[in-house]
């Protein structure tokens, strides 16, 4: 044990082992946070010769008092109020499915289709579902044809938020299932079979066994897709540019705007922490409600 | 106990209906997982179609197969070039693999294992970050870039990756599991720190280095946003940004896109079959580490 405690001894080498990590982390991480936060108290158009020019809470005050902010902001709300309950319990139903396969290999099978869709990249997804959607020659309506039925997809305000929701279960939705169903696993088959001997249903097993004992992973695939849902850009990007009459412009594309095509910086980072705002007063929500109790 | 309770459901009786119930719920997964791989097996199916075939919906089998597509998007480099945007992918990714698993499993082992002052405060600063959602460092990120001149160049995407917390966090549970025993052996022995490192620790560390790196490479190969506004040139784009441009300039050419969608697609599909063990267990390891 003496070795052993020499070996833990400190020494300035071992920092060696950080700097690598260290250096990129402080320049790529650290640096653009404060940057950002800087930049977000300064008026500054990258493409004029002025150098940026701090303007205090101004930017912030456009935002909040600016028409387009608030369209991008309530477009990306309505998003994340219809996917996250949408997809998380779609992946709790599945997972509770795939549970109930015991044939090990076609469980696996199961499993791998549910996730595949999540590996293909957004510009492939977006293309594909943009010809399922479209409404002359797509898939869908070439099968509702049959029925005489035709659907504006992408191309209606109150439908095409509902698309691009249905296109993010199909392609994020096996993630969850993943996590759901490596935790279903660890609950002991006893259980359920103590509870069907007092007779518990189904639906009583879910919901005193089941339930309870994921809570903690639940509550982690909530806030994640909470985080992940109010970043939501690739789907809207390619699939409708924040079409039609912009109900589809989330806030992630209306930043990229204002900082790539409009050149505004200071106004695009505050908005960038407007939407960190968001995010965290959410997760925060969803972590009293699911913790406490 | 398993037998006992068996018998004890088959004469309280359900035990029959326990059986069809299961049946039916696994028909249901197995309509699901149909219903999931579809639109996969539509991307390949169709870029084998013609366009007319497409405009013109008749059936989901082409009523004619043909190359044509494949030929066209691979027979115009000048126009559509395609290998450069495979080729760009596959570098940019790959250095983006191995620069991900070089410097996060040193610090993570250096957290994990040596005695290093404050290195409690580092670990958690770092994990915090991981609570920051990506997309809003996107702004100060690309003006750090252009300031350096790494806009519109492959380091613009493979540097910054290299800040993964993500990385730390998985490799320095990972590195906790390991017994120590080895190690203070190694010490023994009188090996050096970064020669227990390379011989006794990372060997032992394949299967969560493996994990790290299917995620790294497959999301490098995905990423979107980031080579869509670090790059501006054509001949140096990624092939998901590649493919977004192609279908903006061919609006309606769903038949051309969707076979360049074939060529985007196929590699993440083998290294899936490949490495399926190693990334459907790291997913869930995601979960279940609280």
């Amino acid at each position: 044990m003496g070795m052993s405690n020499k070996m833990r001894q400190f020494t300035w080498s071992g920092y060696m082992f950080l700097v690598p990590y260290l250096l990129l982390f402080s320049s790529f991480l650290i640096l653009p946070l404060i940057y950002g936060l800087a930049l977000s108290f300064c008026q500054w158009e990258i493409l004029s010769p002025a150098p940026p020019r701090f303007v205090g809470w101004a930017n912030y005050q456009e935002a909040l008092n600016s028409e387009y902010f608030w369209k991008a902001f309530w477009a990306t709300f309505r998003f994340v109020l219809m996917a996250v309950p949408i997809i998380v319990s779609s992946a709790l139903l599945i997972s509770c499915g795939l549970n109930q396969v015991t044939a090990r290999n076609r469980q696996s099978f199961y499993r791998a289709a549910y996730f595949l869709p999540t590996l293909i990249s957004i510009s492939v997804a977006g293309i594909l579902w943009r010809w399922f959607y479209n409404n002359e020659f797509g898939l869908f309506n070439a099968f509702l044809a049959d029925w005489g039925l035709k659907v504006p997809w992408l191309t209606e305000v109150s439908v095409a938020m509902k698309s691009i929701v249905l296109m993010t279960l199909w392609w994020t939705v096996g993630g969850s299932v993943i996590i759901f169903l490596a935790a279903l696993k660890q609950i002991p088959d006893q259980y359920y079979e103590a509870a069907s001997i007092d007779g518990a249903g189904t639906f009583h097993r879910f919901l005193y066994i089941t339930l309870p004992l994921l809570r903690p992973v639940l509550l982690f695939v909530v806030v994640m897709s909470i985080i992940g849902s109010f970043q939501v850009f690739g789907q809207t990007f390619m699939m409708t540019r924040g079409g039609p009459e912009l109900s589809t412009r989330v806030l992630v594309q209306y930043i990229y705007e204002t900082a790539f095509t409009n050149y505004r910086m200071g106004y695009a980072a505050a908005m960038s922490w407007l939407l960190f705002l968001a995010i965290a007063v959410f997760s925060i929500i969803q972590f009293r409600l699911m913790r406490e109790r | 106990m398993r037998r006992h309770l068996a018998s004890a459901k088959s004469t309280l009786g359900f035990g029959a209906g326990w059986k069809w119930s299961k049946i039916g719920i696994e028909i249901l997964v197995a309509l699901g997982s149909l219903l999931m791989l579809a639109p996969i097996m539509l991307i390949f199916i169709t870029a084998f179609k013609p366009d007319a075939e497409i405009i013109h919906f008749k059936s989901i089998l082409p009523e004619q197969w043909t190359l044509g597509n494949f030929r066209e998007i691979l027979g115009s480099p000048e126009e559509i070039p395609i290998f450069r945007w495979v080729a760009n992918s596959l570098f940019i990714s790959s250095m983006v693999t191995i620069l991900v698993l070089t410097v996060t499993s040193m610090a993570a082992y250096a957290l994990a294992r040596l005695s290093l002052p404050g290195k409690k405060w580092i670990f958690m600063l770092i994990v915090a970050t991981l609570m920051i959602p990506g997309q809003i460092l996107l702004v100060p990120i690309y003006l750090i870039l252009e300031w350096i001149h790494w806009i519109d160049t492959p380091l613009a995407l493979i540097v910054p990756a290299g800040a993964s917390a993500f990385g730390v966090f998985l490799l320095h549970q990972f590195f906790l599991s390991i017994p120590r025993d080895l190690e203070d052996a190694a010490a023994i022995d009188g090996c050096s720190k970064f020669g227990i490192f390379w011989h006794v620790v990372i060997p032992l560390s394949r299967p969560a280095l493996a994990t790290l790196g299917i995620f790294t490479f497959v999301g490098s190969w995905n990423d979107f946003l980031g080579p869509l506004v670090f790059l501006d040139s054509v001949d140096k784009y990624t092939l998901p940004v590649g493919i977004a441009l192609f279908q903006t300039s061919y609006y309606a050419e769903y038949a051309l896109t969707l076979a360049a969608s074939v060529i985007c697609t196929l590699p993440v599909l083998i290294v899936f079959l490949l490495f399926q063990k190693h990334i459907i267990k790291g997913i869930a390891l995601t979960g279940l580490k609280e």
